[in-house]
């Protein structure tokens, strides 16, 4: 066999060693084997100087050739045995993608807040700001400046926690009403909702609770009228009980406002057609409503020959219940977290 | 108010249903509880009992044979009342009785029975409106073979109204009539009533003595036979709810229903001395009343006597010792008018409320003081047989006074936001009755003295619009333009709440009013309470001075339901007498996360929920809060509490419920936290201006340090951060180490420092010189030594 021979035999020996490489490890010992310095060509090298001298450049490129096709051999095994690796690797870190993910708990706001949040939002979309007052009020705010003097009849219609005779849980909004309109100096518009607790003398059962949330609205300029009070309901009518819904409103009485009405809102169970939720009438009553009573107007030091406008307030937990037909209101107050956490 | 529509129709025409009625009064008028047949029954005839024998195989049975006009029909009937010659109510087979009971062709005990002979309440007429046990016996003239319901005038429906206080005109039958008219647009038609008096002198001597009875008119009426009311009447106080009793009482009734004007009949012969004399009640004058009970009066209820005691409580409730009886021959009728305020005084001390004093109450028609008594004084008349004394004695103190309202087509049109004609809004003002003129487009309306309750042009605007209809209004929006906005306050709230439930926890809203004995569960100190003067129980009697009653309270309730993972906050108040403070205050346990086939769970405790904190203090811009530890609250864990402060004081406390308060409440490992948000609210700064991301690069050093277990991680970092100056920027513990080998009370902490400076890049030498410069101070502060 002569050198050329050899060499040639050397490239196949190579590709066939080669090619049953599997590791690294083993890559480099045969990469050693024909390419070290006591491996194959080293041999060759060895033989070269046997060659003539007009042969030896010749040879030398063949050999440089051959080498250089040996060291493709072993990259290409190389680049082979890597991808193995990694597809062993990427097989054993195969996980059950089925298996339950870490438990986070993921809190929710109480579903009046929601409701109230709602409320809020569209108000304050209208141009509305929100005023809060004291829950502990005095007899004049809650009561007197809103046309109900002490001996009034009208006061049986809200059993009231007193404190002391002149201090009380305040029974409605009303009264941040009337401290919003007094500390107005410069008697002017006023357009604003009054969320918050409020506090009436009744047994807690499945509908009646002593204490619940409402927002009430009060508009106050030299224009606003009933049927800018009948289009702000029906506003809020279609945001929290949807588009489709109409509003109605019928004769009724507060002493803080004249004319005062009973607003329903078209039943949302049964687009009005009479069901259980509205007790066959197509119709829900959801809050009361009127244009505010001259008296108060002057109560609270406006000029009632030159301002008038509207007040409206609502239960919060009256539209919960139509919304999401809750049938008992004292759920909201127990925390159940069972109740609580469907309204995410 | 319950309107009977054959009442309704004597005095105006109503030629509706009685459901569009109901739907228009709703709409229009005053709220519809319900609208009803008053008898619900099919297939019923007068029967005439021509023979009854005894049930041949039944004791308490008997066999009747009754005369129905088409025929004789053989009935066997239970009610020991029956007998021969009785006219009754029979309900034939096919017959349907209120609750759907039908009568069918039956045989009882071996004898054919074609229907049943009933009683009232089988007709469903309740027990409260008669007395009677067996069956009804129909009056002698009852015509065989009729319908009874209209024999006896049941055949009638009714319309129940849910009032409203100001409505005090709907109180009255006629009241309800004008207003059909203005919704029907009908004519009111009154009847009038002319007294036959006899010769002899009305003998009453009517004296007031107080200005809080503003008008007193009386009749005698003479030789009165007690009997029962005329059938019609009867019926017509059914259908209002009343039970008929006799014709003096039903008469008096039956006028004050219509009128609206109450009455009372005194037996005149027991008033004794024929005088009328009313006055205000002395100071624990006692007056024992028609239902027998004796009432101690005070200086503010207003009494009728006879000049020498007291005999009635003026407009709320006659006296026992005048009352009508079987044997009463001479009646004095009352027809009067009281103070609203004395009458609701009187009526709500003594709990009392009448028929008479819910009038009064609400104000009486006073040019209907007449008219009533002159009805009713014509009915006794004619239906007790009664001789009316010649004349009225009276005293009225009621001024005439005709109120008038100003109001204008403009102010209609700008109150309604509508565009009505002058022609429009007078032909509503003559719908109502209501009498006006009109000039230069403004009206001057004169109010019915039936109105007590119109006094101004808003309550005359109110007329109009609900005559008219509310639903002819078209829905526009205000046009007054504003900025609509939240508050500081509102906006921290909601960013409060956002952040803690993202952070997994849940709102809770709870009472404000908790038990006197454990409002200061969770407080440090006890401060003034406020109480209720009245509480409904012991058990809501203060107003909370934490939400932190209501959140553990709602803690208990869950774990008691097996809900063991509970991590509620809540935003409440704390209650003071002058004061009312924002709190935000929060319980939780359990766990918080976990991944179990993993072996891993986080349960709540005292880290979490500073962590909780930590994270939205970060978001309030609040990083600098500190945790201090403390141990001043008796129901919380003394090693496991730490109030959150900051230079100026105290914001809030963070804490593990004390394990003896768990115990006896059935929890366990409950961490609360309350926080004063208006103190948060003034220490939040907003970011003014961003700073620039530091270019250089961070060296860290890690120390492992051994303490003695008294000092904590804060005073480590105190010294630290004192010692590593400004090129310090960061210290993060993040190694607790505690065994024997570190010696007696000794732990280890290990604590990464890192050194960076935003203008250039730090030798490590400086750094080195820095450390060993803590070391030293630590050493020196904190015999703190370098565990390796």
């Amino acid at each position: 066999m002569n050198v050329y021979e050899k060499l040639e035999q050397i490239k196949k020996d190579a590709k066939e060693h080669i090619g049953l490489v599997k590791s690294i490890h083993a890559l480099n010992e045969v990469k050693a084997k024909f390419l070290g310095k006591k491996g194959s060509f080293s041999e060759i090298m060895m033989l070269m100087k046997d060659l003539p001298n007009d042969e030896k450049p010749k040879f030398g490129q063949i050999t440089n050739e051959a080498k250089q096709i040996i060291l493709d051999y072993i990259e290409e095994q190389k680049t082979i045995i890597e991808a193995a690796i990694v597809a062993d690797m990427l097989k054993s870190e195969t996980i059950d993608v089925t298996l339950p993910g870490k438990k986070f708990e993921i809190g929710s706001l109480h579903l009046l807040t929601q409701i109230q949040n709602e409320i809020e939002d569209l108000f304050v979309g209208m141009g509305y700001e929100i005023m809060e007052g004291p829950e502990i009020e005095i007899d004049e705010y809650n009561f007197e400046k809103l046309n109900l003097p002490k001996d009034h009849p009208a006061r049986d219609m809200q059993d009231t926690f007193y404190i002391s005779e002149d201090t009380l849980l305040r029974t409605h909004t009303s009264p941040v009403q009337v401290r919003t309109m007094l500390n107005n100096e410069h008697k002017n518009a006023i357009k604003i909702i009054c969320p918050g607790k409020v506090y009436r003398r009744d047994a807690d059962d499945a509908t009646h609770s002593h204490q619940f949330m409402q927002i009430e609205g009060l508009v106050v300029d030299e224009t606003t009228s009933l049927s800018d009070l009948k289009g702000t309901l029906l506003a809020v009518a279609k945001k929290m009980f949807g588009e489709g819904r109409e509003i109605r409103l019928r004769p009724s009485y507060f002493p803080f406002t004249e004319p005062s009405v009973e607003v329903d809102v078209s039943c949302h169970n049964c687009n009005g057609k009479g069901c259980n939720v509205c007790k066959g009438t197509g119709w829900i009553e959801i809050l009361g409503a009127g244009m505010v009573n001259n008296n108060v107007l002057e109560a609270c030091g406006y000029d009632s020959t030159k301002y008038q406008g509207f007040a409206f307030g609502m239960g919060v937990e009256r539209i919960a219940m139509l919304k999401y037909g809750i049938n008992d209101i004292r759920l909201f107050y127990t925390n159940d977290v069972r109740f609580n956490k469907q309204f995410k | 108010m319950k309107v009977s529509l054959n009442w309704l129709r004597d005095l105006v025409d109503v030629d509706v249903s009685v459901a569009e009625l109901a739907n228009k009064f709703n709409t229009h008028s005053a709220e519809v509880d319900e609208f009803y047949q008053l008898v619900e029954a099919t297939n019923l005839v007068v029967g005439y009992v021509t023979e009854k024998v005894a049930h041949p195989n039944a004791d308490k049975l008997s066999v009747c044979q009754v005369d129905i006009g088409t025929g004789v029909t053989q009935i066997v009937c239970g009610a020991p009342n029956v007998d021969k010659g009785q006219k009754v109510i029979v309900s034939l087979p096919g017959a349907v009785l209120p609750g759907g009971f039908k009568i069918k062709k039956s045989t009882i005990r071996d004898v054919e029975s074609n229907g049943m002979i009933c009683s009232l309440s089988e007709l469903g007429i309740d027990k409260k409106y008669h007395n009677e046990e067996g069956i009804h016996v129909l009056n002698e003239d009852a015509k065989v073979g009729a319908n009874p319901v209209v024999e006896m005038c049941l055949n009638d429906e009714v319309l129940s109204l849910d009032l409203t206080p100001n409505r005090a005109d709907l109180l009255s039958m006629m009241g309800v009539a004008y207003d059909t008219a203005a919704i029907l647009d009908k004519t009111v038609h009154l009847n009038e009533y002319k007294v036959e008096e006899s010769n002899h002198k009305n003998e009453a001597k009517i004296e007031i003595e107080t200005d809080n009875c503003f008008s007193y008119y009386a009749r005698i009426i003479e030789d009165i036979e007690i009997k029962p009311s005329p059938v019609w009447m009867q019926a017509r106080l059914i259908a209002a709810g009343m039970r008929p009793i006799s014709n003096v009482v039903d008469i008096t009734n039956y006028v004050m229903l219509e009128t609206g004007q109450p009455l009372h009949a005194f037996d005149f012969d027991l008033v004794e001395t024929g005088k009328i004399v009313v006055r205000m009640a002395h100071d624990k004058e006692t007056l024992e009343t028609l239902d027998g009970k004796i009432r101690t009066l005070s200086t503010s209820d207003i009494v009728i006597t006879n000049g020498e005691r007291s005999v009635a409580l003026g407009g709320v409730m006659g006296g026992l010792e005048t009352e009508i009886v079987s044997t009463s021959k001479r009646v004095l009728l009352e027809s009067a008018v009281f103070s609203p305020t004395h009458i609701r005084k009187t009526s709500s001390r003594l709990d009392l409320r009448s028929e008479a004093s819910m009038r009064f109450e609400r104000k009486v028609d006073p040019k209907r003081t007449v008219y009533a008594l002159e009805m009713a004084t014509y009915l006794f008349t004619k239906y007790a047989s009664g001789r009316a004394q010649k004349g009225i004695q009276f005293v009225d103190n009621i001024t005439d006074e005709v109120k008038t309202i100003n109001l204008s087509l403009e102010k209609i049109n700008r109150t309604l936001g509508s565009d009505y004609s002058l022609q429009k809004v007078s032909s509503v003002l003559t719908r109502l009755s209501f009498d006006y003129t009109v000039e230069n487009d403004v009206y001057v309306i004169t109010v019915p003295s039936r109105r007590q309750d119109i006094e101004t042009y808003q309550d005359i605007i109110e007329e109009i619009i609900r005559i008219i209809g509310y639903d002819t209004l078209s829905p526009t929006l205000p046009t007054t333009i504003s900025l609509g906005k939240l508050s500081e306050s509102q906006q921290l709230k909601r960013i409060v709440k956002d952040t803690l439930t993202s952070l997994g926890l849940s709102e809770a809203i709870t009472y404000s009013l908790v038990s006197a004995e454990k409002v200061f569960d969770f407080t440090k100190e006890e401060t003034k309470l406020v109480r209720l003067s009245m509480p409904m129980s012991m058990d809501k009697n203060v107003l909370s001075k934490t939400p932190l009653n209501g959140i553990v309270d709602s803690v208990k309730y869950n774990v008691a339901r097996k809900n063991k993972d509970v991590f509620f906050f809540e935003i409440g108040k704390r209650h003071d007498e002058d004061k009312e403070t924002l709190l935000l205050a929060g319980a939780l346990c359990g766990e918080i996360s976990n991944t179990l086939w993993q072996g891993k769970k986080e349960v709540v405790d005292f880290y979490s929920v500073k962590g909780i904190l930590s994270t939205l203090f970060v978001k309030l811009g609040l990083s600098h809060l500190e945790f201090v530890s403390m141990s001043d609250y008796k129901n919380l864990h003394p090693g496991q509490s730490a109030y959150i402060t900051d230079r100026t004081g105290v914001v809030g406390f963070i804490g593990k419920l004390h394990p003896e308060y768990e115990k006896q409440n059935d929890l366990k490992d409950v961490f609360v936290f309350e926080l004063d948000l208006e103190k948060i609210l003034e220490l939040r700064r907003p970011l003014k201006k961003a700073k620039d991301i530091n270019k250089f690069p961070t060296i860290s050093r890690d120390l492992a340090l051994v303490v003695d277990q008294s000092v904590s991680a804060k005073k480590l970092e105190d010294v630290i951060r004192k010692t590593g100056k400004r090129m310090l920027e960061n210290i993060t513990v993040f190694d607790l180490y505690q065994g024997e080998n570190l010696g007696e009370n000794k732990k280890s902490l290990t604590i990464r420092l890192e050194f960076s400076d935003s203008s250039r890049t730090l030798e490590m030498t400086e750094v080195d010189t820095r450390t060993k410069e803590i070391l030293v101070t630590l050493e020196k502060e904190l015999q703190a030594v370098l565990r390796y």
